[in-house]
């Protein structure tokens, strides 16, 4: 059968099956409810199960990133303080000697307070750094090759609503075998004058060494900055603040190209969906590559 | 449709995507130097943060030093409980002494809740990999009675969550069709031709076909949640599948189905994740 002999002859799944107990307890256990949701009375069974419960530490933490990375400082300062403050106050001369077991719970304190200061300039230290968004310039245009099946035309349509809600992809363009099938978002706008976007010319984009080096190496190409690479004229129809781009071979026949508005916006969880998005749009227009061919011939 | 699929194992010798780390490690006589490692990890966002950070570690392999404040917390809170008892007799510990080791305690408290802390920071990377828990086997089940197409479709899109988030058992059911991948708990009484219906079984026990919202379970305490997923399992993501309103008709969202996806490690899908699984699931939805 054949959904049988997928398991024995694939195996994606790439970790190692070794298994790591898990030693460190959590410190907050959320509880569950496992209280039955009053179910309407009608015919399929509503859900019930327990309904998560509102994680408010992380909340509160990411809305106050600064304040929480700023706060090992003020925690271990503070309490530097006071430990010294205590020291005095009590009348003990201020030496740093092992001897009493009053110095001995200084000293531990105050290692403490050290290891939550450093932790606070560490946290400061690695705070990421935002980037800002480039709006495109250009004009909106939404292109699909014609003679699609409604299979295909669907598909890429999906495509385009995933990369532009979930990524900062901004506008697609899909070139398989010597046509463009699909330019969908930010175009640039033709210096002709009547302002439309710019069409994709597929056969000299195929011939460009942009397309060239893709297709030889079949694997995704990454121009994280785009206005560091000359080949960025090889790609005119892209608006000219264009980013970061994306070049994704489909097989052997075609690419896809995802322009994005920030710089180094494509993250590589955000790369290894689109290589397997890829060859899934690959494997759906090769099956009615026949049907492109033909129709281009009428 | 095995072309598609048997091809996708090649995949990962072909691709060259950009390596998330860049272990520079100086390695030195002493074990327990300071070395840099250069990381370079990009966090998903809104604002499409990125960083490249460098990073001081003690250059043991296998060592988390984000949790090192929570060891410190709990060995310093230790000797100072030491120290109270044994160091001296009672008698004599003056007031002072007990301040002190009262902002010590809560400083080693402090310390202890500083990882924790620190996983909800923008730019924490999970540094955990899935584990796969025992008495699980893999498994991977469809409804024979659906189109090709669907088949082919199912077939992808389970692939892909196993492969590209931290899910070790996904489980989907859109239209009548169920398709099971991963690894599994399966009951021994369940044989292979029956695990279909063990699945639909639980589902109907659990009511997961009329589910409107996505459910998220980051940190599954010790407690089995449902007795459908694999015991390990620590975080759960239900993403309810809609059917797209045509335009212009005047009809309510339908529920279309379901995606499942258990993970093995909390907390394991991020903004970025969750995302990505609501635009496959909208995938089946039209």
């Amino acid at each position: 059968m054949e959904v049988g002999s997928l398991h024995f002859h694939c195996r994606p799944i790439p970790w190692s099956p070794e298994l790591r107990r898990r030693t460190k307890p959590t410190l907050r256990r959320f509880l569950f409810f496992f209280r039955a949701s009053s179910s309407s009375s009608n015919s399929r069974a509503d859900y019930k199960g327990p309904k998560p419960r509102r994680d408010w530490v992380a909340d509160l933490v990411s809305n106050n990133d600064d304040a929480v990375r700023s706060l090992p400082i003020y925690v271990g300062g503070a309490s530097l303080l006071a430990v010294l403050l205590n020291r005095t106050v009590s009348g003990i001369a201020p030496v740093a000697d092992a001897s009493s077991s009053q110095s001995r719970a200084d000293l531990l304190a105050l290692g403490l307070a050290v290891t939550n200061i450093l932790t606070g300039l560490v946290w400061l230290s690695i705070r990421p750094k935002p980037i800002s968004v480039v709006s495109p310039e250009g004009v909106e245009c939404q292109r699909i090759y014609s003679h699609l099946p409604d299979s295909v035309s669907s598909e890429l349509l999906w495509v385009w609503e995933s990369l532009s809600d979930v990524t900062c992809c901004r506008t697609l363009i899909v070139v398989y075998d010597s046509h463009c099938i699909l330019q969908i978002g930010f175009a640039a706008k033709s210096s002709i004058g009547d302002g439309e976007p710019v069409a994709v010319d597929a056969v000299k984009l195929m011939q460009g060494s942009l397309y060239q080096n893709v297709i030889k190496s079949g694997a995704q190409s990454y121009l994280a900055n785009l206005s560091l690479y000359p080949g960025k004229s090889e790609l005119p129809f892209l608006p000219s603040n264009t980013q970061a781009v994306i070049l994704q071979p489909l097989g052997e026949k075609g690419v896809a190209i995802i322009g994005g508005d920030t710089i180094r916006g494509f993250t590589t969880s955000d790369q290894a969906w689109i290589t397997l998005i890829g060859e899934k749009l690959d494997a759906t227009i090769a099956k009615h590559v026949k049907d492109l061919t033909l129709s281009a011939q009428e | 449709m095995s072309n598609l699929l048997c091809s996708n194992p090649l995949i990962q010798f072909k691709m060259k995507i950009i390596p998330a780390q860049f272990p520079a490690k100086k390695s030195t006589m002493k074990p327990a130097s300071i070395s840099s490692r250069l990381q370079n990890s990009q966090t998903p966002s809104n604002q499409q943060l990125n960083l490249s950070v460098l990073r001081f570690t003690l250059g043991i392999p296998g060592l988390d030093e984000s949790y090192l404040p929570r060891w410190i917390g709990y060995g310093f809170a230790s000797l100072l409980i030491l120290n109270h008892f044994v160091g001296s007799d009672s008698a004599t510990t003056t007031p002072a002494q007990l301040r002190t080791e009262a902002i010590g305690l809560s400083l080693a408290a402090f310390s202890v809740l500083i990882p924790y802390l620190g996983k909800f920071l923008k730019g924490a990377s999970a540094t955990d990999k899935a584990t796969i828990p025992e008495g699980t086997e893999q498994i991977f089940v469809m409804s024979q009675n659906i189109l090709d197409t669907k088949k082919e479709d199912l077939a992808w899109a389970t692939y892909i969550l196993l492969r590209n988030t931290n899910t070790i058992a996904v489980l989907i059911s859109v239209q009548g069709a169920l398709c099971a991948r991963g690894y599994w708990n399966i009951p021994e009484e369940a044989s292979r031709k029956n695990l279909l219906e063990w699945f639909e079984r639980q589902i109907e026990r659990i009511g997961l076909k009329n589910l409107k919202d996505t459910l998220y379970f980051p940190q599954n305490s010790d407690s089995v949640l449902w007795e459908l997923l694999p015991k390990g399992t620590r975080s759960l993501l239900v993403q309810p599948v809609l059917q797209v309103p045509k335009p212009g008709a005047n009809q309510m969202e339908g529920i279309e189905g379901f995606v499942l996806l258990a993970s093995s490690m909390g907390y394991a899908y991020g903004d970025r994740d969750k995302a990505w699984i609501g635009a496959l699931a909208n995938k089946f939805g039209g």
